[in-house]
């Protein structure tokens, strides 16, 4: 089979592995609670339909590696330049549909779009379930349908608990007794297809529409799991808040959309084939125009939506000219000239925030970072998969894949967004005691990383930081789930020792923090060009190269980003550890608690042990055949190499220059020897406590306090917006009630006033009258009875009478 | 002036329809036999009868032309045998009443009376 | 000397029988004699009849009158007469006011009677002159066709619009039906009395 046969192939496999979490949520919807015994066989048909999905996901990046084989030039050879690295990338064929590029040094990454269903057309906007596949999208599909399926198993033996009747010992009803309810397991898996079918639907989206349409369901889904035990106060507060604080980044994405498609207007991504032969051109093609080197390019309809006027006015000079064309041909001739004075360019800007707040709502980035810690209050499970392969990375997958569009305004943007977000969310997570609460922040912080190093133009080091970042953050999210499941409890503090009790949990999370910590031989030891270590180490170090890269450009801005970075690497190598030392070293500090407390079953900690062996190796590269930052590299744009008009001296230094030796070796360094500063402190305080962390706590009082209380972020909200929220409402409130009400009310006294008036004249008078003529009629009658004697000779004399009577009056009247 | 000497004309014959008529109705009102007060009407009847037997008469009138013609002696016609009819009708109206109230008294038949 | 004109003469004699009997008719109490007298009253009103040229109107007075309508009266007063007539006596008040009554309208009639001029009398020569019978021209009328009235009537109302055959077909109709209401009413209803009685 030729390649193309072999890539068309693509689109369905990953339409089946998408479209399968669909169907289990559908039979569970349908017939869950009938699925064996308290709907036990959910788990298996949920189970079953992520795994195939899976196996469909290998298959299909096994394709993809086969149809387009792995460059590996940067990885094998850093001293080659850089040039060579980019002629390495012009080798690789290009997609299917991909725009044929003139340029020899450029090109389009390759990628498979097209339309799967038009849904309706209007006018001009043209809404489809289409696909775009790329190098990108399979990447994610194997790391998100691998990490479910991992989940998956460890819920079943999780939620064993919801298969029967539940006491909920956290609710409290009002007569005083918790809270008994039946188990609702079937319910959770049936969630969990839906999240697993929402997240694979936005990463196989070829058009922002569909983006936004899964990027919604992403969300109403884990509304639903944060709210799994929605009889608890702050379950269902915190669903809320999670779904709230994601409107308000939704409502940016809205206005990026609106201008995306005003000024576009299209919402496909790629170049797409038309059934009449003709090419119409994507959002990445018409901001990146090939033509035009893949410089930032302020499409035609963004200029021509900025000066309407012009337009009107050509049109109007050509309202008798024969040529229909002219006066298009003559609008084009003038863009060009307001193109280069920059109009259209603040959409184009304004597109691609909008499009980043999206994210920071998705994404918990500051500063709509606040749900992520409170989303703790779902089971483990929901955490492991919101915090690592599904809700959170949404947010940085969209980025990632609408780079191409970002100005370098907004890049800086994001970056700072991601710098603020990491340091913030690591400090806090220092003083957290919750365990599960010190590893959503160190979430909210990793994902600072990704954003840091998309926004300073580390595309492939921030994809690989999502995609590293899913399997250990997962890993330690289902580690505490253990410790969670054993202990009964969330404390940190009232844990310690457990490693004895529970060795596969312990090792396994020991082997997640040594991975998000960065650990590894940095490449001054050198057995290895880039170093040696576990996953996290490759992907933090390129993040930090490519930190230092841009600061070695703009030295202000750079060495802000850098620092952050540098020192939130530290940070996070210290709560790291102090997390597993308090929880697996040191004597137990609660008895009862360390007594009951037993290695979970093995359908919990198999999956540890997976998602173990991935965190190690997925950042492994074997040159020429596996490596995730190559498998990313086939479908990175070229987007380099332009500069921002309201920060023109603003220099995105490109990717590959973080490779080069003499800016790597800093940065490993640096990573390196902030991560080990991180760790000792760590064992000094809690491993061999030559150290009390009380008296720290106390020395630093203020400090602590501050980060306790988590920068005060929830309290200025409440401040800024949830009392205002009230105080309005309230006012609203009293508005509704006094006037609005008291004019109802008036306004019905009145009517009511009106109608008894009514009444009264409706009786006495209407009524009377009726009542009157009745009465006459009935008095005339019966007046006249007395005539009706019944008597048959008075009738005569009456007749006679009568007849007298008349001829006389006659006689008399004719006389007169 | 000898009334036997001078012919008779209408008037004549119209004085006695009127005392006929007059008895027919004194009659009517004052029997209290329901037969009596049949007689009363066949009297009437008769009283109106000779009126238009008289006026059809040619010769009776002055100027030699009758009022009604032939039609006067239609209507008597029809008169004398409608009044049968009705006597016919009225007399079984009677023998009716008298055989539920065992008598013929019109004063007893009141039963209508308001 | 004039001769006494014997119409007239005629004439007062019926004419004093039938309103003297008719008087009588009221007067009396006697239902039988009631019967009696309004007999000869009715004969008398007949000769009347042929007196004024209605030969054939006298004829069907004595036939249907007092031959059929009499007869039924007597028939009836047999049926009911079978109770004491003491109670059936008029009141002394009723008598008054009835006289009171009928003298008022016979005061009013009997002057109408004289007002017309033209109906005094004709000519003493003419009277009998011109006495013709009158039943071919009744029987003619009865079925459409007026001989009288051959020359002085439009054109139009001598195909029969003026005759009487219709008046004459709804008076046969009506005459069964009336005999035949008649007969059922007067059926004698023997089981409804009983229940009656027996209540």
């Amino acid at each position: 089979m030729d390649t193309k046969t072999l890539a068309s192939l693509l689109p369905i496999l990953l339409g089946i592995a998408w479209l399968l979490p669909l169907a289990s949520f559908t039979l569970i919807v349908l017939f869950g609670p009938r699925m064996g015994k308290h709907g036990v066989g959910a788990s298996y048909l949920a189970t079953l339909a992520i795994v195939s999905g899976f196996a469909c996901s290998v298959v299909a990046l096994g394709l993809w590696m086969w149809v387009h084989p792995l460059s590996s030039a940067h990885a094998a050879a850093p001293e080659e330049s850089i040039d060579a690295a980019r002629q390495h990338e012009a080798v690789v064929d290009h997609g299917a549909d991909g725009h044929a590029s003139g340029h020899h040094e450029l090109k389009t990454p390759i990628y498979y779009t097209g339309d799967l269903y038009t849904l309706g057309q209007f006018g001009k906007l043209k809404v489809t379930i289409s696909f775009y596949i790329d190098a990108l999208t399979v990447g994610m599909f194997a790391m998100v349908t691998l990490i479910a399926s991992c989940i998956h198993f460890y819920a079943i033996g999780y939620m064993h608990d919801e298969l029967h009747d539940v006491t909920d010992h956290e609710v409290v009803l009002s007569d005083g007794h918790h809270l008994h309810r039946p188990g609702r397991f079937h319910r959770f898996f049936q969630y969990l297809s839906l999240f697993c079918f929402s997240m694979l639907g936005l990463v196989y989206a070829g058009n922002i529409a569909m983006v936004f349409v899964f990027w919604e369901l992403v969300g109403i889904c884990s509304y639903f799991l944060i709210g799994f035990y929605i009889e608890r106060k702050s379950a269902s507060n915190a669903a809320n808040k999670a779904f709230i604080v994601n409107r308000v980044g939704d409502f940016g994405m809205i206005i990026g959309l609106m201008a995306l498609w005003g000024g576009i207007g299209t919402f496909a991504f790629g170049d797409m084939e038309e059934p009449d032969g003709t090419t119409s051109r994507g959002i990445f093609s018409q901001v990146r125009d090939a033509e035009n080197g893949y410089k930032l390019t302020i499409p035609d309809g963004m200029v021509r939506a900025t000066v309407p006027e012009v337009v009107e006015e050509v049109a109007v000079d050509h309202r008798n000219n024969p040529d229909p064309l002219a006066a298009e041909s003559e609008i084009a001739s003038r863009l060009s000239t307001y193109r280069e004075q920059h109009y259209g360019y603040w959409l184009l800007v304004i597109a691609g925030v909008g499009i980043f707040c999206g994210c920071v709502g998705k994404s918990a980035q500051f500063p709509l970072h606040v749900w992520l810690p409170d989303a703790m209050e779902g089971p483990t499970p929901v955490s492991a998969l919101v915090h690592s392969a599904t809700m959170v990375a949404a947010g940085v997958y969209l980025t990632g894949r609408f780079y191409p569009v970002f100005t370098p305004e907004a890049r800086l943007v994001i970056a700072y967004c991601g710098a603020i977000t990491l340091f913030l969310a690591a400090t806090i997570a220092i003083t957290a005691t919750d365990i599960k609460r010190v590893l959503a922040y160190s979430t909210v912080s990793q994902l600072g990383y990704m954003m840091l190093a998309l926004g300073v133009g580390g595309w492939v080091a921030g994809l690989f930081h999502l995609i590293t970042h899913a399997f250990f953050k997962s890993l330690l999210f289902l580690c505490s789930g253990s410790v969670i499941h054993a202990c009964h409890t969330n404390e940190m503090p009232k844990m310690g020792g457990l490693l004895k009790k529970m060795p596969w949990t312990g090792y396994t999370m020991l082997v997640g923090c040594l991975a998000i910590i960065g650990a590894g031989l940095p490449p001054v030891f050198g057995f290895w060009p880039f170093g040696f270590g576990l996953s996290g180490f490759y992907s933090k170090d390129s993040i930090i190269a490519q930190a230092y890269s841009f600061w070695t450009e703009n030295p202000t801005h750079g060495m802000i980003l850098f620092a952050a970075a540098a020192g939130g690497a530290s940070i996070t190598a210290f709560y790291m550890f102090r997390l597993w030392f308090m929880t697996f070293i040191g004597p137990p500090r609660d008895h009862h608690i360390y007594d009951h407390a037993h290695e979970s079953p093995r359908i919990m900690y198999l999956p540890l042990v997976i998602l173990a062996f991935f965190a190690v190796v997925i950042g492994w590269t074997w040159p020429g055949v596996w490596g995730v930052t190559d498998l990313l590299e086939q479908a990175r744009w070229p987007a380099e190499a332009s500069a921002g008009v309201l920060l023109p001296n603003l220099h995105y230094p490109d990717e590959h220059e973080s490779h080069v030796p003499a800016v790597h070796l800093v940065a490993g360094l640096t990573a390196f020897s902030t991560a080990l500063g991180g760790f000792l402190l760590a064992t000094v305080f809690y491993g061999v406590r030559w150290l009390n962390a009380a008296e720290a706590r106390q020395q630093f009082a203020p400090i602590y306090t501050f980060l306790v209380n988590k920068w005060y972020f929830d309290e200025l909200y409440d401040f800024l917006w949830v009392r205002p929220a009230h105080v309005v409402a309230g006012v609203v409130s009293w508005f509704d009630k006094q006037v609005i009400d008291g004019f109802i009310n008036n306004l019905a006294r009145w009517t009511r006033g009106l109608a008894d008036i009514d009444d009264l004249i409706d009786r006495y008078f209407v009524d009377g009258l009726v009542n009157l003529t009745a009465a006459w009629t009935w008095s005339f009658g019966n007046s006249l009875r007395g005539l009706q004697t019944g008597k048959l000779r008075q009738y005569v004399m009456l007749i006679v009478i009568g007849t007298v009577a008349l001829t006389i009056i006659i006689n008399f009247a004719s006389a007169g | 002036m000898n009334p036997l000497l001078e012919p008779v004309g209408v008037s004549h014959f119209m004085a006695v329809g009127a005392l006929m008529f007059v008895c027919g109705v004194v009659c009517m009102a004052t029997k209290r036999n329901a037969l009596g007060v049949l007689m009363g009407i066949e009297l009437v009847l008769n009283g109106a009868n000779i009126n238009f037997v008289a006026l059809s008469s040619s010769f009776l009138s002055a100027s030699g032309k009758s009022g009604l013609g032939l039609d006067g002696q239609f209507i008597a016609l029809f008169v004398i045998v409608l009044a049968a009819a009705e006597a016919a009708v009225a007399l079984a109206i009677t023998l009716n009443f008298y055989n539920n109230h065992a008598t013929v008294d019109v004063d007893r038949a009141d039963e209508l009376k308001g | 000397m004039e001769s006494i004109n014997w119409h007239s003469f005629f004439f007062f004699l019926f004419a004093l029988v039938s309103c003297g009997f008719a008087v009588m008719v009221v007067l009396s109490s006697n239902i039988v004699r009631m019967a009696f007298y309004l007999t000869i009253s009715l004969g008398a009103t007949a000769g009347l009849f042929f007196l004024a040229g209605a030969d054939f109107i006298g004829a069907m007075q004595l036939m249907i009158y007092v031959g059929g309508t009499l007869v039924l009266l007597v028939f009836g007063v047999m049926l009911t007469a079978q109770g004491p007539f003491v109670s059936m006596k008029t009141r002394g008040g009723d008598w008054i006011l009835a006289a009171v009554l009928s003298g008022s309208l016979l005061a009013l009639l009997v002057p109408a009677a004289f007002t017309v001029r033209e109906w005094r009398g004709p000519s003493p020569v003419d009277a009998v002159a011109r006495m013709e019978p009158t039943s071919t021209p009744l029987g003619m009328g009865l079925l459409g066709i007026r001989v009288d009235k051959l020359e002085d009537r439009p054109e139009k109302l001598k195909e029969g619009m003026s005759s009487y055959l219709l008046p004459f077909e709804i008076v046969s109709v009506h005459l069964l039906v009336v005999l035949v209401g008649a007969a059922y009413l007067a059926r004698t209803k023997r089981r409804r009395d009983v229940r009656m009685e027996s209540l």
